[in-house]
């Protein structure tokens, strides 16, 4: 009379093999994942707040050659920052998937615009933090790091660089 | 650390308060850089959530005032005393190399 009792066991070993065979791959998506929502989202509010303390007087930043106001430049300094950043595994994925139907992939965008404005928010803070008044100039540039095809490491990323000249009246 | 070289060097198209008497022609300085040779396991594991990577953020900033310094270093034998609109350029080599590119014009000024 132990058959019934021993059937249901099995199916229920069947059952937790079987969940647990899908659980297992996916754990590394699902930190990652959980990781993403939490990380991310904290910097982007920090960088925000970096930049709103610095909107009040105005941007320094410009793509002239020469000062608006016409002022005469008396020192002058090239600064260039840069900043690389990646997506998330979880993002790569997605971005992965989106791009087999084409059209815009937001998740890449978001990636490649944060790091577009941390760069020129260095260039902000490191122009404060030497006296500057004004960046003049300025260029940015955006390079992939592509990973390399059979190494162990496949990271990816985006590099952004923004160079200027910041000048003292 | 590399010795200086005391050439003053802009983006722009003058030297502020001086005035350009000869030009030298185009300068560069270039160096190709592989990440992986400066692999850092926090990269990898910082991939899985993204943002920033640092090691990689300071590996190019070093490499690109390398490409800086030898570009200064071609203007200087070239008997120029500045370089003008000074450009940074990076394009990915194969293997995943990357090449960091200065260029920009020399020039004689007083």
């Amino acid at each position: 009379m132990a058959r019934p009792s021993s059937s249901n066991e099995v199916i229920r070993l069947v059952v937790l093999y079987v969940v647990l065979s899908l659980l297992v791959p996916l754990l590394p998506w699902l930190v990652s994942g959980i990781g993403t929502a939490m990380y991310q989202p904290k910097k982007k509010q920090e960088l925000l707040q970096r930049e709103q303390a610095f909107a009040k007087k105005g941007d320094v930043l410009s793509t002239l050659s020469k000062p608006l106001s016409g002022k005469e430049v008396k020192e002058y300094q090239v600064l260039m920052t840069n900043v690389v950043m990646s997506p998330s595994w979880i993002q790569s994925l997605v971005g992965g998937i989106l791009s087999l139907f084409g059209g815009e992939i937001n998740v890449f965008t978001k990636v490649v615009d944060w790091s577009r404005r941390e760069a020129q928010q260095r260039l902000r803070e490191e122009a404060a933090a030497n006296g500057y008044d004004e960046v003049i100039n300025i260029r940015l540039e955006t390079t992939t790091l592509r990973k390399i095809q059979g190494a162990k490491d496949k990271t990816t990323g985006v590099e952004v660089l923004a160079y200027g000249t910041a000048i003292k009246y | 650390m590399q010795p200086q070289v005391n050439i003053p060097f802009s983006n722009t198209e003058t030297i502020p308060g001086m005035t350009i008497t000869q030009m030298m022609g185009v300068v560069t300085g270039s160096t190709v850089r592989a990440k992986n040779v400066f692999k850092d396991i926090g990269a990898g594991l910082k991939n899985m959530v993204g943002g920033e990577l640092k090691a990689y953020t300071e590996l190019l900033q070093e490499s690109r005032n390398e490409a800086l310094y030898r570009m200064l270093v071609d203007a200087q034998a070239r008997g120029a005393n500045a370089v003008v609109n000074v450009r940074f350029a990076t394009s990915s080599v194969a293997g995943g190399a990357a090449e960091l590119l200065a260029y920009g014009t020399a020039v004689v000024v007083q």
